[in-house]
């Protein structure tokens, strides 16, 4: 979907702007076997091209800045044949991708800064229900993220990374985190162990994530007759997702007689794993899981603007120092007069801007940022 | 010093490459099996298909010689029978008798060295799974990715990494279950033996056994020509998929698959006849379980077909767009008929 209102002056605006910014940026430094990948974009009028290939950067960039589109994907695949039908490419291996977005996490002030844009006539909303401007139009959301919000996907990310490094053991080397470039952040992981991972493989791995599935048995708890028995697993309670439980329940390989009394106070079996759906609920990540267990998918690519926010898909090299605001802002700053649809403010670059009028003059990347979201159109007088 | 497999192992694993150079070492010749003093080894290769086809794994070990023997025989037997769930019935029961083999010599093994080796024959040089057994505890440890690429063809919920020990990259398994992991590997290496083994000339003795063995056994795994699939959701589809390669189905899956075509409207015996192809089938047995689903034996409850979620619990579903809204897979596709 594409939010932006599809005016002369905005689509040439943006062009503008984009493809001067895949002029003066054509490394894409993070992108490996180029030749290998399945390319695509959607265009500004939401068309989207797939099964493109190009043989090096500069390829890639003459098409850019030739087509100059709104958002541009490669596939986590390595493919033979990157351009034929999708049964045809020759699959070779995917990077593993994981997909975190703060609209997963039910953040208290999401709504605060939620708007709620009417499909129809563009009317900005309070509230989402039937749009109070048009009467007929239904409104879609979308969001201006907060530092909060910033603080708490961070947080999320960091757990991701926990689980990629200790428990899956993937090194440093071959996770490479960015910003998408609007609500999330994607984790790379170009391990060549992990390339040949199929479909239910990466769902396995998903599901160890998130937390998904743990069952009792895995620590020593089955069903016998109508209660319960205790019979502690050979290969032990002391690694992985058995330890995390574990240790919450403050048990270790030797605390058979302890288990059993917590079993029974929790009410039994079925007691016992609701509380263990609570533990598993709190250590896992939400991530989304289809991003992942899909070997054929294409995601942005890291370096090129996001067509929802003018942001760059950024490299983070540490979390807790990213400023996404900050360093995935990469354009101009010469100014243009634009039409806002609501009241707002917003921190860009480090700098606060507060939006009250109906007609403001700004910054280009704040100028970019507001009509990518639809909340202002750039105005018909400069 | 190097150490060696000894006569005990190559009894075991007479698919390992050893097996093959002891037959080359005596200059066996297949002409050799219509000499009468070989009827026992006939015999006894026979006994052990028969039990296989009938869902029994055959426990007895003799001397390496023989063990060898009858092996290269069971082959042969297989090959000439020439009918596909034969081999893929006599492979999947032949692994798993490895596997219980495998599994005490794993675990009761005192020289870690020997364990060592064994791991290394099977596990490295057959299937190219790095692996290591701790000599003590006897935990076998293995990467992450070599352990996914097999468990992820397994169905049932404890094989899933989340329930598994887990760190720093490796997954740790006792012995049953690093070998139970290449059962499947175990039962294609035996299938595929059978399938590209060239025999010009079958001896005799064999040749009219198999005969036997090919006119008691066919038809009785035939598969009956599927029903006409218009639409079934994906979840059965799925399941039937699996069945109709003689592949082992969940309990649950099963389950689902018998109130599935029950309430359908098949008829028992249509529903037991697709079991027909499941490796561990047994007619007496998945008679009676049919019949009671159906509410005519035992609790004379008719048991409905379990729902869409639960079924996403069990890791049964499928799902794909036509799925969105459905609450039980008998609602799959009906709505095209209104
Ligand atoms: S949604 Fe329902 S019908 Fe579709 S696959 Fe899942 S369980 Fe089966
Ligand atoms: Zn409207
Ligand atoms: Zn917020």
């Amino acid at each position: 979907m594409n939010q932006i209102e599809y005016t002369n002056e905005n689509i040439k605006f943006l062009k503008d702007i984009f493809r001067k910014y895949y002029f003066e940026n054509k490394y894409f430094p993070y992108l490996y076997s180029i030749e290998k990948r399945e390319f695509g974009y959607r265009k500004f009028d939401s068309l989207v091209v797939r099964h493109l290939s190009f043989k090096n950067i500069g390829e890639l960039v003459v098409e850019l800045v030739r087509n100059v589109p709104l958002d541009v994907y490669y596939s986590n695949a390595y493919y033979g044949f990157p351009s034929n039908p999708i049964n045809e490419k020759q699959w070779e291996g995917a990077d593993l991708i994981f997909d975190i977005d703060i609209k997963d996490l039910n953040i208290p002030c999401f709504h605060e800064h939620t708007y709620y844009i009417c499909n129809l006539c563009g009317f900005v909303n309070s509230e989402q229900k039937l749009c109070v401007n048009c009467n007929k139009g239904k409104t879609y959301d979308i969001s201006i993220p907060c530092k909060r919000c910033f603080t708490a996907i961070k947080k999320e990310a960091a757990k991701l990374l926990e689980f990629l490094r200790s428990d899956l053991g993937i090194e440093e080397k071959f996770i490479e985190v960015f910003f998408s470039g609007n609500a999330g952040f994607h984790f790379h992981v170009n391990d060549p162990g992990m390339r040949n991972l199929d479909s239910n493989s990466r769902s396995s791995v998903t599901d160890y994530i998130i937390g998904n599935g743990f069952m009792c048995e895995s620590i020593g708890v089955r069903k016998y007759r109508n209660g319960f028995m205790i019979k502690l697993p050979k290969s032990g309670i002391m690694n992985g997702w058995r330890k995390k439980i574990a240790s919450s329940f403050g048990i270790n390989q030797k605390s058979e007689l302890k288990l059993k009394h917590l079993v029974e106070a929790s009410g039994g079996y079925d007691g016992f794993r609701n509380e263990i759906n609570r533990i598993t609920k709190k250590f896992g990540v939400h991530i989304d899981s289809q991003v992942t267990n899909d070997i054929h998918r294409v995601f942005r690519l890291p370096g090129s603007i996001n067509g929802k926010s003018g942001l760059t898909k950024t490299k983070c090299d540490d979390l807790e120092s990213f400023n996404p605001n900050n360093d995935a802002c990469m354009l101009d700053d010469s100014e243009v007069y634009i039409n806002l649809k609501t009241k707002l403010k917003i921190n860009l670059k480090n700098n606060n801007f507060k939006l009250d009028n109906v007609l403001e003059k700004v910054p280009s990347y704040v100028a970019v940022y507001l009509v990518c979201k639809g909340l202002a159109t750039i105005s018909k007088n400069q | 010093m190097s150490i060696k497999l000894g006569s005990s192992e190559l009894a075991k694993y007479p698919f390992l490459q050893e097996a093959s150079d002891y037959i080359q070492e005596t200059k066996f010749d297949f002409a050799e099996f219509d000499r009468p003093e070989m009827i026992h080894i006939i015999n006894r290769a026979v006994e052990k298909l028969e039990n296989e086809l009938k869902g029994k794994i055959y426990s007895n070990l003799d001397e390496y010689e023989i063990e060898i023997m009858t092996f290269l025989v069971s082959l042969l037997l297989i090959k000439s029978i020439g009918l596909e769930e034969v081999s893929k019935k006599c492979s999947l029961f032949e692994a798993m008798r490895v596997e219980r083999f495998l599994s005490t010599d794993l675990s009761v093994e005192r020289s870690s060295q020997k364990k060592k080796l064994l791991v290394q024959k099977i596990f490295q040089d057959l299937f190219d799974i790095n692996i290591d057994v701790d000599s003590t505890s006897s935990i076998c440890k293995l990467s992450v990715p070599d352990y996914l690429l097999r468990a992820s063809k397994m169905y049932e919920q404890e094989w899933k990494l989340i329930n598994r020990s887990v760190k720093d990259g490796y997954v740790y398994l006792d012995t049953d279950e690093a070998v139970r992991l290449i059962r499947n590997e175990l039962s294609n290496l035996i299938y595929t033996r059978v399938k590209n083994m060239k025999v010009y000339e079958v001896p005799i003795l064999i040749k009219s056994k198999a005969d036997e063995l090919r006119k008691k056994y066919s038809g009785r795994y035939v598969y009956r020509n599927q029903f006409k699939i218009l639409e079934y959701p994906p979840c059965i589809k799925h399941a039937m998929e699996i069945i109709n390669k003689g592949e082992n189905l969940p309990h649950s899956a099963r389950f689902m698959l018998a109130t599935y075509m029950l309430a359908i409207g098949k008829t028992e015996e249509e529903v037991i006849e697709i079991f027909k192809n499941s490796p561990d089938y047994n007619e007496k047995i998945t008679r009676y379980q049919v019949e009671h689903l159906a509410g005519k034996k035992g609790s004379h409850i008719k048991y409905s077909v379990p729902s869409c979620d639960r079924l996403r619990s069990e890791d049964l579903c499928f799902a794909v767009k036509e799925c969105e809204n459905l609450i039980n897979p008998i609602q799959f596709g009906r709505r095209k008929l209104t």
